[in-house]
């Protein structure tokens, strides 16, 4: 009892601190954030990046994760579960960009304001997009192996998951680089969907067939680590690139093991997305699409990269509203 | 049914024959698939690329063989690649943690086998169905890595312990040595030893065995176990070939590892089935992918492609063992 009443009073002591520090609306602004899943380490950098803004605004983040990774059925539930709760805003990764619209729509019904990050939703009303082009990043990541090539030789592309929007994007971008050098020849394009261990072994069984092999464009990360595992096992050398910028493939990258991976910028979309969410909040200006520039992340600027996720800064308003491709708006 | 007869009754060199007759057929698909593939392109048939099916089968094996005897008793084990991401995670930690690879693959081992024992416990005492026993099974432990993991990867082990996934002992993979003993061990323990019997005996029927005093829970706990331990093994010489884990690297593995016990001649009733033919089974299946890598078969046709040769190759065996 005692013990209770002095934790009482430490936190009534601290309270009126974290009013003053936080500013008077920061009480009961909460923001909710959907991901796709707890297992793909580009969503952890999401949601680390909406919590990194939130507190410096002064703001409460609760994550709604679905158990089965890509769960649409989860997802909308937790819509619903969302919708009784009432959060101040909602941030919003489709787990599938079209089977989500209905959920979206529940929460437009609802009138809380959402933001729509990563995936862009076929459907629904949203303070905003904030996302990046996973075209333009299989291009730009493709062309940077093509010239450290030296626009010549023999490549592999590892695809993710067929049918799935990231994956028909960046795929797209690799083969538009490779069609830019007339002296590098596609060798072959087979899915390892998007894992690692199919990465391993479909490349392994693509050295079996193919003696020359020089460059690997792989669609992610554990692909491309998967596909230097088999190059390593078989004595073999190539240059691989891989997408997302995980922190594995910064280590890889230091080690000169990977030569590149394209940033998807998570950990910023979710800054930038949480930001808008509480601007509006606000009533401050925001900006209504963000579609952030590709990165090459490589050994010569992998250095801001290589901290935890949560000593990381988002970008300030300025600069955010700087990337966005629309003119600023001022909500009502 | 016919077969538990066979078990308890029947002299060794019939048995012998029959089940060679058996063996046989099951092969024959795979023989096919090989024989086409080495028409179709000259990269299959090579010593090098024999070595990499076998290697990347060796994986799939491990999981299917432990589940093999657990299908045996007519049960089933859905959360093996669940506890292969649990197994590979603590594994990984302890390898990190402590620098001790035999510690870390003690971890792997011993947490497989504990969740094969849990599931054993659900299944014999608790008498819950094995599909949800273990089904059940599987989001605890999805829950549990994924909380833990939090989305993180572990990567970067020592040397030596790499190579039990990725080093060779006279040209040959260390993982298809680790394949080839657990093929002889299982297949000794499911055909030659009083145990392995009991456990055919139990799936072809359960209240007979019961009543002729096999002491049916142990049994069914001890399959459980196994399944759980060769999982263990699996995340084992996962971490080892991969060089890295993370909380869904199971997830893709449990539908084949199932797929795998069936293609080879078992049934999902009990009692019918070989380690063997569990081992055809994940042969045939990364003889597939193998084949269609070397094809560079569109991306877009190989999901087509791998459903038509799994239920082809299922049914050559039925038509096969129907004349014999």
């Amino acid at each position: 009892m005692n013990k209770l009443k002095s934790n009482f009073r430490l936190i009534a002591a601290a309270l009126p601190v974290a009013l003053l520090s936080t500013g008077a609306l920061a009480a009961d602004e909460t923001i909710a954030v959907f991901t796709k899943n707890q297992t793909n380490p580009y969503f952890q950098t999401v949601r680390v990046g909406a919590e990194v803004a939130a507190k410096s605004m002064g703001a409460k983040v609760v994550h709604y994760i679905p158990t089965k990774p890509d769960s649409i059925p989860e997802q909308l539930s937790q819509i619903e579960d969302v919708i009784v709760k009432k959060p101040s805003a909602i941030v919003f990764v489709p787990v599938d960009y079209k089977a989500m619209v209905p959920g979206v729509e529940q929460i437009n019904d609802a009138k809380i304001p959402v933001v729509n990050v990563t995936d862009r939703s076929a459907g629904g009303k949203f303070l905003a997009f904030v996302g990046a082009d996973d075209y333009s990043l299989g291009l730009e990541t493709g062309r940077y192996l093509l010239k450290e090539m030296g626009g010549k030789g023999n490549v592999v592309i590892l695809e993710g998951v067929k049918g799935s929007l990231t994956n028909i994007d960046r795929v797209r971008g690799f083969n538009d680089a490779i069609k830019e050098n007339k002296d590098v020849k596609l060798l072959a394009s087979q899915p390892a969907n998007y894992q690692r261990l199919q990465g391993l072994q479909v490349m392994e069984n693509l050295m079996q067939s193919h003696p020359q092999i020089d460059g690997v464009l792989a669609a992610n990360d554990a692909m491309a680590i998967g596909a230097i595992e088999a190059l390593d096992g078989a004595n073999r050398k190539a240059k691989v690139i891989g997408i997302n910028g995980t922190k594995e493939a910064i280590d890889a990258i230091k080690a000169g093991k990977l030569l590149a991976s394209g940033d998807y910028n998570g950990f910023v979309q979710g800054c930038i997305g949480t930001m808008v969410a509480i601007r509006s909040l606000r009533n401050e200006a925001i900006v209504n699409e963000v579609v952030l520039k590709p990165t090459v992340v490589n050994a010569s600027n992998y250095q801001p990269y290589d901290v935890p996720l949560e000593a990381r800064t988002c970008p300030s308003w300025a600069d955010a509203a700087a990337m966005a491709t629309k003119a600023p708006t001022k909500t009502n | 049914m016919s077969l538990a007869g066979d078990v308890s009754a029947g002299t060794p060199r019939i048995h012998l024959s029959k089940d060679m007759q058996q063996l046989l057929y099951r092969l024959l698909a795979a023989g096919l698939l090989c024989v086409a593939l080495s028409v179709a392109t000259d990269a299959f048939f090579t010593a090098n690329n024999i070595l990499n099916v076998l290697r990347q089968a060796s994986l799939l094996f491990f999981l299917a063989s432990g589940l093999t005897l657990v299908i045996l008793t007519g049960g089933l084990d859905l959360s093996v690649g669940a506890n292969i991401g649990l197994s590979a995670c603590l594994a990984a930690t302890v390898i990190k943690a402590t620098g001790s690879p035999a510690l870390g693959t003690l971890t792997g081992l011993a947490s497989g086998c504990a969740i094969g024992i849990c599931n054993g416990l659900m299944v014999a005492k608790l008498r819950i169905p094995s599909f949800i026993a273990t089904y059940g099974m599987l989001w605890v432990l999805h829950g549990v890595t994924y909380y833990y993991m939090a989305g993180e990867t572990i990567h970067g082990f020592p040397p030596g312990f790499r190579h039990i996934g990725s080093g060779y002992f006279l040209g040959i993979p260390i993982p298809v040595y680790l394949m080839i003993g657990f093929l002889i061990a299982g297949t000794v323990f499911a055909q030659r030893t009083v145990w392995g019997q009991q456990i055919y005996a139990i799936g072809a029927n359960p209240m007979a065995a019961r009543l002729s005093g096999i002491p049916v829970d142990r049994r069914l706990i001890l399959v459980y176990a196994f399944s759980g331990a060769m999982a263990g093994v699996a995340s084992i010489v996962f971490l080892a070939r991969l060089n890295s884990a993370e909380g869904d690297i199971g997830e893709a593995m449990t539908l084949p590892a199932i797929a795998a016990v069936l293609i080879g001649g078992a049934s999902l009733f009990g009692g019918v089935g070989s380690v063997f033919g569990t081992f055809v089974g994940a042969l045939i299946l990364t003889l597939v992918l193998n084949g269609m890598n070397l094809l560079a078969v569109n991306a877009s046709w190989q999901p087509l492609v791998t459903g038509v040769i799994v239920i082809f190759a299922v049914w050559l065996d039925m038509v096969g063992r129907k004349r014999s």
